[in-house]
């Protein structure tokens, strides 16, 4: 039996599973860069336009970290700027993540096994998910620079733009590969995977953003961009990216054939012996549950304000100036409104519900601690309830506090930076932290439903959704100012443009103890599922 | 004799279901107490109420002189809890669970501790999320052993556990009797219930069918005969306490309460005994005939007539 007996059955086991994703996947990764290129000729008739936007993107730092340099300013150009990292998104980390899923998750879960007792070969699992997943970046491509070339786009350079993301999708397909071989958990390959992506993507973004240029041709990221599709291609990078694939799956091979099946390269790490004395009561425990989520909520949100308040210079106006956006502008902020001041509090006004969600799943922290049977090893201890619910909660209310103000620190920071003006810093601080009130509102609801009513608790997710939904029509002047009312976050200051109403924000702190006291009372009085 | 736990007419109901319909349950301070009956018959629920996760609908529950609703912390002090599906934090290791459940309660004896570690064969540095289902059992069980309480109450806990490791829990056990702990062990493992509880609870749909020691029990359950006799039986019918008689040639099985043995070896001795052989009933014949008559509990004698 040589190694690759039973590779085509794998490979029809592959399709067959996620014979909706692959199709689903493929169609939307292959046809959205040709609707980017419609609409650029469509927004940027004129080449006067298409270098003024051009110019722009290359003056702005940001842009130059998200998504790489212009290379031409012309439709496809443009279109190739926009498409680049976004496609290598889509296309690497997608085929990275199937790697993954019918590797390792395979084996973890231990269905690999029942497949590795019959007929076939030792690296035919591999080879059979690694066929099906280049096979399918293949046929994207070609899709791809077909409805490029439709969009009216030059063939060498649709081809140059499609080939060179389906490379990256090979590369990143044989990256996760390698990660399947190193950890017996495919949640630990995942995070390797993700990390080495990410780690590409910021060599590159910090490369193309202060014009460092040799750092950005160190990531396979960079490489990716520098195809020049559409500005004097160069198709030996096709060759580069295609040669760090073979020997990224080469590598993956020679790992696989080292190690036992289900076992991975990389021992399982294991945890300490013993508890840290530290550990030794309900609130250290909820400390150490949600302390990993804190770190990775405030350092997201003091990264995302950074890029965000860098991103709003003095040139927003221009972009602004759409009737639809100036009457809004005027019915939130008031006629005199700076429409990059109300584009900062904007922001930060819908970046806090992302926070309030995040109030709101550590507050259901206490619903799956108790539902996965976790609270019960907690309670018959002498932790009375209402100290366990308060463990948690304390992390629930102080945990999206620190994302607020990470976030308003890394947007106030960036945003005096660029507009030169280090004013901003405090008011724009002090806008993020404006909302705490009303994100405690939204954990308020959460702790009463995972209180009195703890079937309901994802109703708390229900309400989240029409409030935002309420919020942003609201902002559109749709919603009837009654209804409007109900929801917290639209009692909140825009401090940005100088609104300083504290009557409101203590009225919603108030009625977030309520909501909680409310919800404790609950939950001391019910019965522990 | 003072109760460790004491409960009567507990009545518990989830919508239309009666999980609990009247329950009494005494349990002696010292002893190691068998709780046994189907799945569903309301085992788990007792035990949620005796821990205070649970308010009874009506009835009386002490536990350790205390009331397990209103004084559930201050009683938590003094027992210890291993539930039958135990399921961890996925990123603490074992050892850290022992340890902080140990400390919760007031602190950990470490030699103790490191001994039931040796002796379960447990990996304290494995993470939560990658024990197999024994294991993580075994977690609870060091980190309940280990604590220096007064009752331990153990629903199910050698669920998943190899024969081996089942034996090193029967010496625990036995152990913590001996150190005077009270003990109340729900399972399905009969030769583990034979083989270390002083008394029985049999529950079924929420009440108690049958409680005592294991003799007591015994003598309310039938001996199972089997005799071979010179000429062919055929007046055994008649005979007052006699079940499931079968007779072919001159081989005759049956079962008989053990008030009217005198009567059938009397007529059988008539008959010209051959050969005989006379079992008392085990515990699972006695499970089983609780377990099997599930549905017609109108014939169950409630336990207090039972003594």
């Amino acid at each position: 039996m040589s190694a690759l007996t039973g590779t085509g059955t794998l490979v029809r086991l592959v399709v067959r599973r996620d014979r909706l994703i692959l199709p689903l996947w493929g169609l939307l990764a292959a046809v959205y860069p040709s609707a980017i290129a419609r609409s650029t000729a469509d927004l940027y008739p004129t080449a006067e336009a298409l270098r003024g936007v051009a110019g722009t993107a290359m003056a702005n730092p940001s842009q130059q970290a998200m998504r790489g340099p212009v290379f031409e300013a012309s439709v496809g150009g443009l279109t190739a700027h926009t498409v680049g990292m976004s496609g290598a998104i889509l296309l690497g980390l997608v085929s990275m993540l199937l790697v993954i899923r019918h590797s390792r998750v395979e084996e973890e879960s231990g269905r690999r096994e029942l497949v590795g007792a019959g007929v076939v070969g030792r690296h035919a699992p591999l080879t059979a998910v690694l066929a099906v997943v280049f096979t399918a970046n293949l046929m994207i491509a070609v899709l791809m620079a077909g409805t490029l070339i439709g969009a009216g786009l030059p063939a060498s350079g649709s081809f140059a733009l499609a080939l060179s993301l389906a490379a990256t999708g090979w590369t990143f397909a044989a990256v996760g590969a390698v990660a399947a071989q190193l950890t017996e958990s495919a949640a630990v390959a995942r995070g390797i995977g993700l990390g080495v992506f990410i780690v590409c993507f910021l060599i590159r973004a910090v490369g193309d953003s202060s014009g460092s240029a040799w750092l950005s041709w160190v990531s396979p990221l960079g490489w990716t961009l520098r195809a020049r599709a559409f500005a004097g291609e160069r198709w030996w990078i096709l060759a580069l990216l295609v040669a760090l694939a073979v020997v990224l799956a080469g590598a993956a091979y020679r790992l696989s054939a080292r190690r036992d099946l289900a076992a991975g390269v990389l021992p399982a790490r294991l945890g300490p012996a013993t508890a840290t004395p530290a550990l030794d009561s309900a609130p250290a425990l909820a400390w150490r549950l949600h302390r990993g989520q804190l770190a990775a909520w405030t350092a997201g949100f003091a990264a995302g304000g950074l890029a965000l308040g860098g991103a709003v210079s003095g040139g927003i106006e221009a972009q602004l100036n759409a009737p639809q956006i100036m009457e809004m502008i005027a019915r939130v902020g008031g006629e005199n409104a700076e429409p990059a001041d109300f584009f900062v509090n904007y922001l930060l006004s819908m970046l806090a519900w992302i926070i309030a969600a995040y109030g709101i799943l550590s507050a259901l922290r206490l619903r799956t601690e108790e539902t996965a049977g976790r609270a019960d090893l907690v309670l018959v201890t002498p932790t009375s309830r209402v100290r366990w619910a308060l463990s948690h909660l304390f992390m629930a209310v102080v945990a999206p506090a620190t994302a607020l103000a990470a976030l308003g620190a890394g947007t106030g920071l960036a945003y005096s930076a660029s507009s030169g003006d280090p004013g901003k810093f405090p008011v724009v601080l002090g806008a993020a932290l404006a909302y705490l009130p009303a994100v405690w509102v939204m954990t308020g609801i959460a702790v009463l439903l995972a209180g009195l009513l703890p079937r309901l608790s994802v109703a708390a997710w229900g309400i989240w959704v029409v409030f935002i939904l309420l919020d942003v029509f609201g902002m559109l002047g749709q919603v009837d100012a009654s209804v409007l009312n109900l929801i917290p976050f639209v009692h909140v200051p825009w401090v940005v443009l100088g609104q300083t109403a504290v009557a409101p924000l203590l009225l919603l702190t108030a009625i977030a103890a309520v909501l909680g006291v409310a919800g404790l009372a609950g939950l001391r009085r019910r019965d522990i599922a | 004799m003072t109760y460790a736990i004491s409960v009567s007419g507990l009545v518990k109901s989830f919508g239309q279901t009666r999980a609990l319909d009247g329950l009494e349950l005494n349990v002696h301070e010292g002893e190691v107490h068998g709780f046994l009956g189907p799945n569903g018959a309301g085992k788990s629920t007792s035990i949620r109420i005796l821990l205070g996760l649970m308010r009874a609908d009506a009835g009386q529950a002490q536990l350790l002189g205390g009331d397990p609703w209103a004084d559930a912390t201050e009683l938590h002090r003094r027992l210890a809890y291993v539930p039958g599906d135990v399921t961890l934090w996925p990123n603490l290791s074992g050892g850290e669970v022992i340890d902080l459940l140990g400390r919760l309660r007031g602190g950990v004896d470490e030699r103790r501790k490191t001994g039931l570690i040796d002796r379960f064969e447990l990996d304290p540095r494995k993470k939560g999320r990658a024990y197999s289902k024994g294991n993580r059992q075994k977690v609870a069980l060091v980190a309940a052993l280990a604590s220096d309480v007064e009752l331990l109450i153990l629903d199910e806990p050698t669920s998943g556990l190899d024969p081996l490791m089942e034996a090193v829990f029967r010496d625990c056990v036995a152990e913590e009797k001996a150190r005077g702990r009270t003990v109340l062990l729900s399972s399905h493992i009969l030769s583990e219930v034979e083989a270390l509880c002083d008394r029985v609870s049999i529950i079924r749909a929420g009440r108690v069918v049958e409680s005592g020691t294991l003799p007591e029990l015994r003598h309310l359950t039938r001996t199972s005969v089997v005799a071979e006799v010179a000429s062919s039986p055929y007046d055994l019918a008649d005979l007052p306490g006699v079940h499931d008689l079968h007779i072919s040639g001159t081989r005759v099985s049956c079962q008989v309460e053990p008030r009217h043995l005198d009567e059938l070896f009397g007529r059988l001795t008539t008959l010209g005994l051959r050969g005989v052989t006379a079992a008392p009933p085990t515990l699972e014949d006695l499970f089983m005939r609780h377990y099997k008559t599930a549905s017609n509990s109108s014939h169950e004698r409630p336990a207090e007539n039972a003594r």
